[in-house]
Parts: structure tokens; sequence; C-alpha cells
């Protein structure tokens, strides 16, 4: 077969750079970028995209250049996940430094309160400063366990990190600006990463409106785990929402806006809606809290051969948006389970804690899993089945087989 | 009468058939044309095959999809990208042949 390769036509250059024939906008209405952007996720070196070269390729599954997720083994072996090895999830380009310029004169704007404002970075970090641990986790973090035939990335576990977040409490900004309306029911946040694509803002904004009772423990980041915030995961500044899924942390933040209704654009009406198989609508519900989940890091046949004797079974759990509670080991495929004991520091209900559980295992095969709890809510043992495959957290699927020898 | 509705039938199972009536050459060539001028695939993604440096989806020079897969993200679309068969952007027959070109140029 031959390859067929052309340079771009005329009509292709038009039609980028926004003067495309009638006919061919009207094929494509509203949904074709009319401006490059710089394209940054070309490969650059290690094998990794060109916005992500500083990252650990060891540590990192590549699915795409959108979607990097970590190895299981690349995480839990310290209570937070350094950058080098926190996954990638983008819905839109990473904005490149020329793209954010001066840092600190980046603009959010916050509406929906007494006094709207627009802040410079600059002026945020005058408004307050704490720093928090939270877990990032995608909603689709699991979806490489489901059976039926899933679109996007399939990621197993590594679609998680725990992270320390530098920034001003939400709640100071609002205090700045007021006071919150109230007869406000949703903080809604929105991202400007879609800007230099030239896309329809309804189709390809990145605006997520979370309960209002989130602004509360919510802050908006500009430093991660002590540097300031990548690019990649964001920067300079973003929208943190403890306890919540991933896409609620809206990246290269814009504006923040307390509202009474939910946002209209694509990623809040019909993206990120937990529906049946086959079903899909914005009557189901958003991926907005986590729920408890944990699972084994180590040993896994990721970490090498293991040796008869006393074992040390590892991983990480978390609460959701309570703080987790408990975690028990099966070394036997759910038959009977072990307490385990949580290792290192608490860092707080919204990140997760570090287990253990020292035990003794012979030449065979074993299924290893762990099951965590909250208080109110455990872990069940299968997955909630669903058309996008979010909010795994079933034990089973999570559990690994090992060979001793 | 019984010739037109001969003509109706024989037409009928041209439209059905186009595809096959494609060689591969023709396939990849047709293919190209509907990702960077028809589809509009190459102003989101990058694809050295199609000279294409798009940046919103996914880099398609660094993974290797079937054509199977290719066919269910342009039916179906995911996130920002459309769905084109069931907004009806593309006809089936253009779906499948961007697929063929996509799933025979992507990762290469």
């Amino acid at each position: 077969m031959k390859k067929t390769k052309q340079k771009l036509n005329l009509n292709r250059r038009n039609f980028l750079s926004g003067t495309a024939t009638l006919a061919g906008l009207a094929a494509t209405a509203s949904i074709v970028p009319i401006n490059i952007s710089n394209a940054n996720h070309k490969e650059g070196s290690k094998g990794l995209p060109g916005f992500i070269s500083w990252k650990d390729r060891n540590a990192l599954i590549i699915h795409s250049d959108k979607g990097i997720e970590t190895h299981r083994s690349a995480i839990g072996e310290s209570l937070i996940t350094p950058n080098r090895n926190v996954y990638i999830r983008n819905n839109m380009p990473t904005m490149t430094d020329s793209q954010i310029g001066n840092r600190n004169d980046w603009k959010v704007s916050i509406e929906g309160v007494k006094n709207p404002k627009t802040f410079s970075l600059g002026q945020l970090k005058k408004l307050g400063h704490t720093t928090i641990a939270t877990i990032l986790q995608c909603s689709g973090n699991g979806r490489g366990f489901f059976e039926h035939k899933v679109r996007g990335s399939q990621w197993k576990t590594g679609a998680a990190a725990c992270v320390f977040w530098t920034g001003v409490p939400v709640k100071a900004v609002v205090d700045a600006c007021g006071g919150i309306d109230r007869d406000s029911v949703f903080m809604t946040s929105a991202g400007v990463d879609h800007k230099p694509t030239g896309l329809d803002p309804k189709k390809a904004m990145v605006e997520r409106s979370v309960p209002k009772k989130v602004y509360s423990d919510a802050m908006l980041a500009w430093e991660m785990n002590g540097v300031p915030l990548p690019n990649a995961h964001g920067g300079p500044v973003r929208m943190i929402t403890p306890g919540y899924f991933g896409i609620n942390n809206v990246k290269h933040l814009g504006k923040v806006a307390f509202t009474k209704t939910e946002s209209t654009v694509k990623y809040m009406k019909s993206s990120y809606r937990i529906s049946p198989i086959g079903k899909k609508g914005s009557q189901y519900p958003s991926c907005w809290e986590m729920p408890v989940k944990s699972w084994i890091t180590r040993p896994t046949d990721e970490t090498g051969t293991v040796k008869s004797g006393k074992v040390q079974i590892v991983g990480v759990a978390m609460g959701g948006t309570r703080k987790v509670k408990s975690v028990k080991v099966s070394i036997d495929g759910g038959k009977s389970w072990k307490r385990a004991k949580f290792i290192g520091p608490d860092l707080g209900k919204y990140a997760w804690r570090q287990f253990a559980l020292e035990t003794t295992l012979s030449a065979g095969t074993y299924n290893l899993a762990s099951l965590a709890s909250n208080g109110p809510d455990k872990q069940p043992e299968l997955r909630m089945e669903n058309r996008r495959g979010y909010a795994h957290n079933g034990w089973k699927d999570h559990s690994v087989n090992i060979t001793v020898v | 009468m019984k010739i037109s509705k001969f003509l109706l039938i024989i037409s009928i199972i041209f439209t059905l058939n186009t595809q096959n009536l494609f060689s591969e050459d023709d396939k990849m060539g047709k293919g190209l044309e509907i990702f960077n001028e028809i589809a509009g695939c190459a102003g989101c993604h990058i694809l050295k095959a199609a000279g294409s440096e798009g940046n919103v989806g996914p880099n398609l020079d660094t993974i290797s999809l079937t054509e199977e897969y290719v066919k269910e993200m342009v039916t179906y679309g995911l996130g920002v990208m459309p769905a084109y068969g069931e907004e009806n952007i593309l006809t089936k027959e253009q779906i499948d042949i961007v697929s063929f070109y996509v799933a025979n140029t992507a990762g290469k």
C-alpha cells in the first residue's frame, strides 16, 4: 500500500487561519480551531512530550501525550507523589510560558460576590497563604479494568497522586470581595487554556461547577510540592477542590464565580456524567466527590521477585471527602482479611494514608487485595458499571497477583 | 419500469459497496483529504503523514491505533472531539475511510 503524503494545501492553511471556504466551515461548524497554538506536545526528550521532558520516564506509562499514567510501583514509595511522577491528563493543550507571560500578572476574576474583582497572582499572594495536601485523581482512574469498550485512556491505578498545594484559601479571596452572593448554589471555576486554540468555548472551555460548600476548603494554588505550579499541571494558578475528582481542580484558572446554576459548557453539562452503559445526559450525576478507595503498590509484578518469608504489603488508602479510618488486606483474594497499619504522617482527611501489613508467605501464588473504609462507607467488591468507566473503587479489580519463590 | 427498478437496485448496491470499490491507495488519498480538508482533524492533531500540527487532541504520531478504535472515536467523539457520526458531520463512508487512513498512519 502506497503511503500518501502531501503538504497542506491552500485550503487547509486558509481553514486554520480562519479564512476557510464557506463549504469547509459549514462542514465543521464551530469545531475546528482557527489558530494553531504552539505545538508543545511534540515529542521531547526521553520519549516524553516536550512539555513534560522534565518528568521521570521510568515512572510513567504513556497512553498518549494527553494521558500519562504513573506506574503502580511509583506511587506510595513516599507519602507525597513527587512532581516528576505525577500523572498527566489534559483536556486542552498545556499553556506555554509565552502564552502565560509574567506569572505574577496572571489574572483571576471573582464573580457572584458582593464586590466582584479581578486579582493578579501578585495580589492573590497578599490575601492569604496556606498549604494543604490533597489527592488529585482523574475521574477515569481504574477505567482500564472495565470490560465493556470504554473510550479514553485505559488507566489502572496511576491517574492519581497525593500533592502538597500552596496558595490562598478561596475563603480569604471571597472575604476580600465582601462575601458570596446569598442565593448562589455552586462554585463555578473556569480555565482559559482553550483560548489559544480558538475553539468554541461552549465546547472547549473547562468550566466546572461544584456545590458551593466546597469553597470552605478550596484554594487557589500557585505552588505544587514546593515549586511554582508547573504549566503542565495548570500553572500559574489552579483551583483546588479537596476530595473532588481532578476535573474540578481547574487548570490555568481565569475565573471563579458563585452561581445559581451549573455551567452549561460541554465539560459540565454532558461530559463527566456517571451514566449507565448505553445512556448519557446531564440528568446523571457529575464526577464530583471521590469515593473511598485503596490499592496495593508493592509487592506487584513491577517490583521484582518476591522471596518466601516475611513480606511487607504496602499501599495507599483514601477516604474521599472523609478521613480514611481503616484498611484491611487479604492475601487470598478476599476470603479472609487482616487489618493493616497506617504508616507515615497523617496529612489530613484529603490526603491519602500509606498502609502496611507484614505477613509471612511461603512459595506459591497469591492474590493481594486491600479494602478501605472511611466509617460510613467502605470499598465495594465490584466496580459500579457505567458508560464512561468513572469512579471505580471496587477492591477486586484493584487486587494484584504475585508469585512467591 | 423494469429498467428503472433495475437501475435503482444497482445504484443501491453501488452505494452500499462504494468503500469496497476504492483501492487502498485511493482510500489513503481520500482519507488524507477528509483528515485535512473535510473533517478538520488536522486542526487538532499532530500527524506527520498529513503534515498537521494541531495541539488539542492526542499526538497521533506517538500512538498506534486500530481501525476499529478510530471508528469508535470518530463516530462518538470524546471530550472536545465532536461525535462525527452521531452528529452526522461525516457520513459512515467518510468515517470508514478516515479511520482506515488514521489507523495506517498513526504511530508510524
